[in-house]
């Protein structure tokens, strides 16, 4: 077996430099401050502090050693074999045939030694065939492998003409069917940053209007007058949005600039690969047979100025903890909504969307069991507050002010509900054609998801008695792909829609 | 496609889990007013915190005791050769249509009291989503399991054939 490039060592303990150094704070913090929080004079604690890096930093490199001599991988005529591990062994196969995705990731550390890291995923989670692969090797031959395990992937077993795939190139940049330039970087960041302030906004907006209630009611003198009160009330939502506008600023620059950097897509045979980051480098390949879902999303500030995001859905990748695929269901990070079908016509021409040919058919339901509901409970909530008020004897500006503020906040939260169902009724349907279905959902934010017939696992359909009378049905469509995205919803349709697509089902 | 109903000790079944929920919440309530007495509340206090409590708990009370036998009325379920149809809900009525050919696995899971009136509940899972068959008899769940595994390997066989 094959053990790992010796760059792991090298990049590892360059890292656990500074991990060192964490941990050493961690335990030795109270040498540094005082019970009240101010700095000691740290000069006669210098040599414990050299002692304890040593320690631990020797703790990291045992650790390092010990892990670079019991790992490897080797691969066979029909599997890849990897053992990892120090203190708990694992040791994984995967065969050939079953790869799902190849993965190549590179941090800033792993770049200054040249090496890389692979990971080979068989994209089952929950099946005896799980096998996560990992390898770590020199950058180049991590390339190698890449192109080598998908030729491997597509033959099942290794055979000489295989073995010369190893010379085989990537395609360059310049192949990319997707370019996310910087202009188109600074309009992401810059629509992150307008979405976040609208929101600070509608929020600052009904503070002001609940405490100016409070304030007509209750005579705050404190809050000044009028003409002050709305000065700072208005000062202090547009800090407010400055401030969160700063950090997601700062986040989404990194995000789109230093995450997304380079990034590229590109199509090999039935291979997909996508290529990005800066600091740490992504190479991710899967199968186009793998995708079983594509999600066009526009959230309400992309959608006023015409702009979406592709995300794929992938059989294997799932956002849970264990896994560092969160990331990978991007396809496009930013578009215009009007380029959406263009692209996909190059990527994944069996995903383009279709128009809807169905549409919602009455407005009232979409809101009608929410004024239902929340009308009952916040009436009672609202009655029942104002009985106990009276029953202490509380003051008549105090409950009038209290009443007034909830009624306020219930009729504000009503209209944005009122509003939401305006847009779900205006979006949501469906189209159906060629073996290939086409969801629109959602609300605020609009959802267009694409998937094949064949991956249509179950047909639901839920409505009530007045909308069976109707001939209403809402139908949720359940689909082969992970937990977390195995459904689509679509509200407030014909009911006969419902057997259209039972008929579809592969039964 | 002939719809079946639930086995009447499923109504027993969902009866004893609204007997134990009743009685938290009528629990709930008794330790409010024991709390209260102890602490020789005001009355107001008193009315205050009964209302509060009372109220919802009532409303909650009403829902648990009348939930089961509507469920069990609305809920049918059956199956043929080539699909599974599971009808269900009180207010939001839900008709769920699996393709047999799409089951992954099929559980049965049974919990003591389960155990006493002999039902097990049914889960079908599908390369996508897990559907609960709420629950039927043992001897029922058996032998649709049995059936279903049958009719599955049949019309893989068949679906291959096809494809030939």
């Amino acid at each position: 077996m094959k053990r790992f490039d010796k760059g792991y060592i090298y990049s590892s303990l360059l890292s656990d430099v500074i991990y060192s150094f964490v941990v050493m704070f961690v335990f030795l913090e109270e040498l540094l401050f005082t019970d009240e929080g101010e700095l000691r004079n740290i000069i006669p604690y210098i040599p414990i502090f050299i002692v304890a890096f040593i320690l631990i930093y020797s703790c990291f490199t045992a650790y390092r050693i010990m892990y670079y001599k019991t790992s490897g991988y080797e691969l066979t005529e029909t599997e890849i074999r990897c053992n990892k591990g120090v203190l708990f062994r694992k040791h994984s196969v995967l065969e050939y045939k079953k790869i799902h995705a190849i993965n190549k990731r590179q941090s800033i550390f792993h770049r200054i030694f040249g090496i890389a890291v692979l990971t080979v995923d068989s994209g089952s989670t929950n099946t005896a065939h799980q096998a996560e692969i990992m390898i770590i090797e020199k950058s180049s031959i991590v390339d190698s492998l890449v192109a080598e395990l998908n030729s491997l992937k597509e033959n099942g077993a290794r055979t000489p003409e295989s073995d010369s795939l190893e010379e085989s190139v990537l395609l360059s940049e310049s192949d990319s069917l997707y370019n996310f330039t910087s202009k188109k970087k600074m309009l992401y960041t810059l629509i992150n940053v307008a979405s976040m302030a609208f929101f600070i906004a509608l929020i600052g907006a009904l503070a002001i209007i609940v405490i100016g209630v409070c304030k007509l009611m209750l005579e705050l003198d404190y809050l000044g007058t009028w003409g002050q009160y709305f000065l700072y009330a208005v000062l202090i939502t547009l800090g407010a949005m400055l401030l969160s506008s700063f950090f997601v600023l700062i986040g989404c620059l990194l995000s789109s600039f230093v995450k997304y950097y380079k990034f590229a897509i590109t199509k090999r045979g039935n291979n997909i690969e996508i290529s990005y980051g800066l600091l740490e480098k992504h190479t991710n390949t899967f199968s186009y047979d793998r995708i079983k879902a594509v999600k066009v999303q526009q959230g309400i500030v992309q959608r006023l100025l015409g702009f979406a995001s592709i995300n794929l859905e992938v059989i294997g990748y799932t956002a849970d903890s264990d896994n560092e695929n969160t990331d990978i269901g991007v396809l496009v990070p930013f578009c215009k909504y009007d380029e959406v079908g263009e692209i996909l016509e190059r990527v994944l021409p069996d995903y383009t969307p279709d128009e809807k040919k169905t549409s919602a058919v009455s407005y009232f339901p979409f809101v009608s069991w929410f004024l239902l509901i929340f009308g009952t409970i916040s009436g009672l909530a609202l009655s029942l507050t104002v009985a106990i008020m009276l029953i202490f004897s509380v003051s008549a500006p105090i409950v009038l002010s209290v009443a007034l503020s909830t009624a306020l906040a219930i009729a504000i939260v009503i209209g944005v509900k009122l509003l939401h169902g305006f847009l779900a009724y205006k979006i949501n349907g469906i189209a159906s054609s060629g073996g290939k279905i086409t969801v629109y959902s959602g609300g605020f934010t609009r959802k267009v998801t694409v998937f094949t017939v064949k991956d249509l696992v179950a047909v639901e359909d839920v409505t009530t008695p007045l909308r069976k009378k109707a001939g209403i049905a809402s139908l949720v469509l359940h689909l082969r792909t992970n937990a977390a995205s195995n459904e689509v919803k679509v509200h407030i349709q014909e009911a006969s829609l419902t057997e259209e697509l039972e008929k579809l089902l592969k039964v | 496609m002939e719809l079946k109903k639930l086995s009447k000790n499923v109504l027993k079944l969902w009866y004893i889990r609204a007997a134990i929920t009743s009685l938290a919440l009528v629990g709930f309530f008794i330790s409010a007013i024991v709390i209260l007495s102890v602490a020789e509340a005001p009355s107001d206090v008193r009315l205050a915190v009964l209302l509060a409590v009372g109220i919802p708990d009532l409303l909650l009370l009403c829902l648990t005791l009348v939930m089961p036998v509507l469920r069990y009325k609305m809920f049918a379920w059956g199956y043929n050769d080539k699909r599974i149809v599971v009808k269900e809900g009180v207010i939001f009525r839900k008709r769920v249509v699996i393709p047999i050919c799409q089951i992954q696995d099929l559980h049965r899971v049974q919990g003591p009291i389960m155990m006493l009136l002999k039902l097990s509940d049914v889960t079908i899972s599908t390369a996508g989503s897990n559907f609960d068959l709420s629950t039927l008899t043992t001897d029922e769940a058996d032998s649709m399991i049995d059936d279903l595994e049958e009719k599955l390997e049949a019309r893989i066989e068949e679906q291959n054939n096809e494809e030939i």
